[in-house]
């Protein structure tokens, strides 16, 4: 891998964890567990449109080990980690139907698996299927924040198009 | 016209969520409260008897105060980083238990028969 791709995909990952740890810091107004904003992903959902699928997985790895340790709750890893896993197989498809014009719609259902995933996860650890009416909630919220991630990329792609293109020349 | 069909299925999703939340919301409440660690159950309570009281739940170094009064439930402080179940305020619904998923903390409405080791009865 070349030295120019790897700092891209540091400084991307970077980016992210500086958005997770200042998500951290607004409060939540919904008292459920798995509804969150999710700024972070808005770095995942361009780096899917962007680089290779080994590349994302690595983003996403080290913001989401990082991310727990920086935030310091490493019993929810295995959450937003089988959350994580589920959403980039589908995103990663996804990129193949969809095309930069409808990211959005991509984004969403990303999110609807994330949440989908750490539900698996939290159903399989606490063995409680109480959990599952959490469930139309965690939807609702995943679908709202998916498009709000998938609009923010879809405005920002043309102008770090832009911008990357000014930069090489 | 392939993107019509994923947001057509995004539409779908998103009023399946609002459907199921409505009707998570509309469940009546029960009498009979466990408290459970994962598939262990700690406590079970009756509450339209049981008396008003706080319990300290322990769990490692971590802990769940859950206090009981006026028939109702509720986790009042907890030393978890999110203090989602202490937001979730009283448990209100049977289909919707308060969770702490840090420290493995599950409390929900129960059908009374299945309460055969209440302690507080």
């Amino acid at each position: 891998m070349k030295a120019r791709r790897i700092a891209e995909l540091a400084v991307l990952t970077a980016v992210a964890l500086i958005i997770f740890i200042i998500e951290l810091q607004i409060p939540n107004p919904f008292p459920i567990p798995g509804i969150k904003l999710g700024l972070a992903n808005i770095v995942t959902v361009y780096a899917v449109y962007r680089y290779r699928a080994h590349e994302v997985a690595m983003i996403v790895a080290v913001r989401l080990l990082l991310g727990s340790i920086f935030g310091g709750n490493i019993t929810a890893l295995i959450y937003s980690a089988s959350g994580a896993v589920l959403c980039l197989l589908g995103m990663l498809l996804l990129r193949r139907i969809i095309d930069e014009r409808h990211l959005w719609t991509a984004s969403v259902l990303g999110a609807v698996l994330h949440n989908t995933g750490q539900m698996a996860a939290a159903l399989a650890v606490t063995q409680t299927p109480g959990l599952l009416a959490y469930y139309p909630f965690l939807l609702v919220s995943g679908c709202l924040a998916g498009a709000f991630t998938g609009l923010c990329v879809q405005f920002m792609l043309p102008r770090l198009n832009k911008f990357l293109e000014k930069k090489k020349e | 016209m392939k993107h019509r069909i994923v947001l057509t299925v995004c539409i779908a999703l998103f009023a399946l969520g609002l459907i199921g939340s409505a009707v998570v919301l509309l469940m009546p409440k029960k009498s009979t409260v466990v408290i459970r660690r994962d598939s262990e159950v700690l406590y079970t309570f009756n509450l339209s008897t049981a008396p008003d009281q706080t319990l300290v739940i322990p769990y490692g170094d971590s802990s769940n105060t859950v206090e009981i009064r006026d028939g109702a439930v509720r986790v009042k402080e907890a030393e978890c980083p999110d203090k989602t179940c202490v937001n979730m305020g009283w448990l209100r619904s049977s289909a919707m238990p308060i969770v702490c998923l840090p420290n493995h903390l599950i409390i929900e409405f129960a059908d009374a028969d299945r309460g055969v080791d209440a302690i507080s009865e």
